[in-house]
């Protein structure tokens, strides 16, 4: 334990001495604030858009004066998805997602003002971000630091020194990896406590209540991520015979796991799982409307037969003799049909992004590097899970207003008269304004358990790997 | 306190070293002489467990190195042909730094006195090693053995490109722990030196140790001819 110190002091003071170490690292601090800073700003602007637009649409909700609830339900209303305070740090899918969706009657429509539409295709290569910083940059300084940690003793000849004291190669790699560990913790503090307190001045638990867990895993997955990354690259400079071999076996393993590797997987994912285009998509969907998802039932049709079924059912000769406008359960027979329709096109949809995300998920198992991507997003709250599960809110959200609409008309009014009847703020308020309620941790943890998998398999190759090798090591070949 | 017993290293078909015999008692300073490759680094990377013996065992203090490679190094200094420290730090922080691997704690104060005592200028005490001659470099090893109190001198051509000056106050720094009662086994090219600080000499040529005598049994000239003569051969 005595020596293990001894060894953690010493590499940090020699790597406090280094220039390249103190330049990088100040680069990478300078970067993080930036990041945090500039993440906060665009949250902070954006969460107060939000909040304003939101409130501002439920007033002109509830003040919408007297009307017809059918009219009602096309005026519609908008509802904007929340930003989480942690997106501040992984602005994750949010930039692609959009913010804001209009819902009526009818219509599930798509979501509008995704930032990436006002930018250039640079945007493809990733944001400044605190996450991307985290996940590229530091792995690239984790080299810089630690590629030669054995090599340079190796060549210089205090590997001999060294060992001749009595010391083994164990506690010499672990002195070697915690010390980096306390000078990467040393770099990432600062961000931290800044992240930390723009938590709490961001008024988090209006999004997501379990955001001190959120970021506490987030802090978490970072922390092995990185720990990999060190374990790697000592564990690369042991078995090298020179600095030169072990940068370039490093450089090319952070290329491949940081670059190549992850874009690969979103093209194959893309390939294997294709999308259909907006305008088929589209089409399908009003095909569906029209003549039915069998393509044999036309509206028209399924209209009779439910106007046959409910004339049978009340024993009446009219749709003017039923006990409620008929109009109205008309139209809520039609919502329905177009759910299945949505149900049946969207789900396609789902699936298809499931199996990317799935591809996804598994590739992880290989590249820690999109075990943590994968994670950042989900406990940031900006990833395709929590998109579809707010979407799906919504869509519930949506259903129900225009239900209740249908409802009203339906038992106020009389068939055959429709600018006669209007509803006023009490069927408006009846309607509750909209509250997301995001996915719980244990939910995302059973989501991303691949992902989870993937850092405590890699955790545990490397403890044994590095544990292995440290027993057959000798400072000299033969 | 130093025996090699039929110690023996291959590599493939070389034979880097083939059953030495040889035995280091205290206060007496073992010198192997040879040219290179003749097997003399080998003898003391076995020595160090630096390398496992095809054959045969290197034992201190009758401790096979292998089987109790802990406790031997704790027993050991080693100090090989270019001491390299750690540039960044001071000759007293490096001195700190490998004491305390060793598991030995001194006050500053005593760090410095053992680095003055081993010839090192007090103005260097607090410069980065980066800025040290090899000379200087060697006498932190110096200190680095006497601090460590070690019964067992490992050392692989120390004077090896050393001034005159410097590598006479080694030789003195030598006899000083030779007086302490510390075994040292040093491989040298160097006739002179050993003549004038080993009390036993040996003659290593490809791997074998073909020839061993007390030190004061030969003069000089006597050593020259014989080391000639066997490297002629």
């Amino acid at each position: 334990m005595q020596q293990l110190l001894i060894i953690i002091k010493k590499e940090i003071i020699i790597a406090l001495r280094e220039k390249l170490v103190l330049v990088l690292g100040g680069i990478m601090v300078l970067l993080l604030g930036i990041a945090l800073y500039a993440g906060f700003l665009s949250y902070q602007q954006q969460q107060t858009i939000i909040t304003q637009k939101q409130a501002e649409k439920r007033e002109e909700w509830l003040h919408q004066g007297d009307k017809h609830p059918h009219i009602a339900a096309h005026y519609g209303t908008f509802v904007f998805k929340p930003k989480t305070v942690l997106s501040l740090f992984d602005f994750g899918l949010d930039a692609f997602t959009g913010t804001s969706i209009y819902l009526e009657a009818h219509h599930q429509h798509e979501f509008m003002f995704r930032p990436a539409q006002d930018h250039s295709s640079m945007i493809r290569f990733g944001e400044l971000s605190a996450t991307l910083v985290l996940k590229v940059l530091i792995p690239l300084l984790i080299i810089f630091l630690s590629f030669n940690a054995y090599t340079r003793e190796r060549e210089s000849g205090t590997l001999k020194l060294l060992i001749s004291q009595g010391i083994s190669f164990g506690t010499l790699s672990w002195g070697k990896i915690l010390a980096y560990c306390t000078i990467l913790t040393i770099i990432l503090s600062p961000f931290l406590i800044g992240l930390l307190l723009f938590s709490w001045v961001g008024n988090p638990s209006q999004a997501m209540p379990d955001e001190t867990l959120r970021l506490v895993l987030l802090t978490l997955a970072y922390g092995v991520y990185l720990f990999l990354f060190i374990s790697f690259s000592v564990w690369v400079s042991l078995r090298s015979s020179t600095g030169r071999n072990a940068l370039l076996i490093l450089l090319s393993s952070w290329i491949f796991l940081t670059i190549l590797m992850p874009k690969t997987v979103v093209n194959l994912s893309k390939s294997l799982y294709t999308l259909p285009s907006m305008r088929e998509f589209k089409e399908a969907i009003e095909q569906g409307k029209v003549y039915g998802l069998d393509g044999k039932t036309p509206r028209s049709e399924r209209i009779a037969s439910l106007e046959k079924r409910l004339l049978e059912e009340y024993k009446v000769d009219s749709v003017h003799q039923l006990p409620f406008n008929f109009e109205g359960v008309k139209m809520q027979d039609g919502e329905e049909y177009t759910h299945k329709v949505y149900d049946h096109h969207f789900g396609k949809i789902k699936e298809t992004f499931h199996r990317q995300n799935r591809l996804s998920s598994f590739a992880s198992l290989i590249n820690p590097f999109l075990s943590v991507q994968n994670l950042s997003m989900a406990f940031s709250g900006t990833d395709m899970y929590t998109f579809l599960h707010f979407e799906e809110q919504v869509e519930t959200y949506r259903r129900e207003m225009i239900r209740k609409m249908n409802n009203d008309m339906a038992e106020n009014s009389k068939y055959g008269e429709f600018f006669e009847y209007a509803a006023g703020r009490d069927l408006w308020e009846e309607l509750e304004d909209f509250s997301y309620q995001p996915p719980t941790v244990g939910e995302l943890l059973q989501q991303y358990r691949l992902e989870l998998a993937s850092l405590f398999i890699w955790t545990a190759l490397f403890l044994l790997l590095i544990n292995y090798t440290n027993r057959k090591m000798k400072p000299l070949h033969g | 306190m130093l025996q090699a017993t039929n110690l023996t290293k291959k590599y493939g078909n070389f034979t880097a070293l083939n059953s030495l015999n040889l035995s280091v008692n205290e206060g007496e300073i073992f010198c192997l002489l040879g040219a290179n490759g003749a097997g003399k680094s080998t003898t003391i990377n076995l020595f160090l467990n630096f390398i496992e013996p095809t054959d045969g065992t290197a034992s201190i203090q009758s401790m096979d190195v292998t089987k109790h490679a802990k406790e031997t190094k704790q027993m050991l200094s080693y100090i090989p042909e270019n001491l390299m420290l750690y540039p960044n730090l001071t000759g007293l922080e490096n001195l700190d730094f490998f004491c305390g691997l060793g598991g030995k704690s001194y006050e500053k104060e005593q760090l410095v006195e053992l680095l003055q005592q081993s010839g090192l200028q007090p103005d260097f005490i607090h410069k980065r090693v980066g800025k040290y001659s090899k000379g200087m470099r060697q006498k932190v090893g110096i200190a680095l053995a006497r601090a460590r109190q070690a019964s067992v001198l490992l050392l692989d051509e120390p004077t090896s490109g050393l001034d005159p000056k410097a590598s006479n106050e080694f030789s003195e720094l030598l006899l000083d722990m030779k007086e302490k009662g510390v075994a040292t086994l040093m491989a040298t090219h160097d006739l002179f030196r050993a003549k004038d600080t080993g009390t036993h000499i040996g003659i290593m040529k490809e791997g074998e140790l073909i020839e061993q005598f007390a030190s004061a049994d030969v003069s000089f000239q006597d050593l020259e001819k014989l080391y000639l003569k066997h490297m002629h051969n």
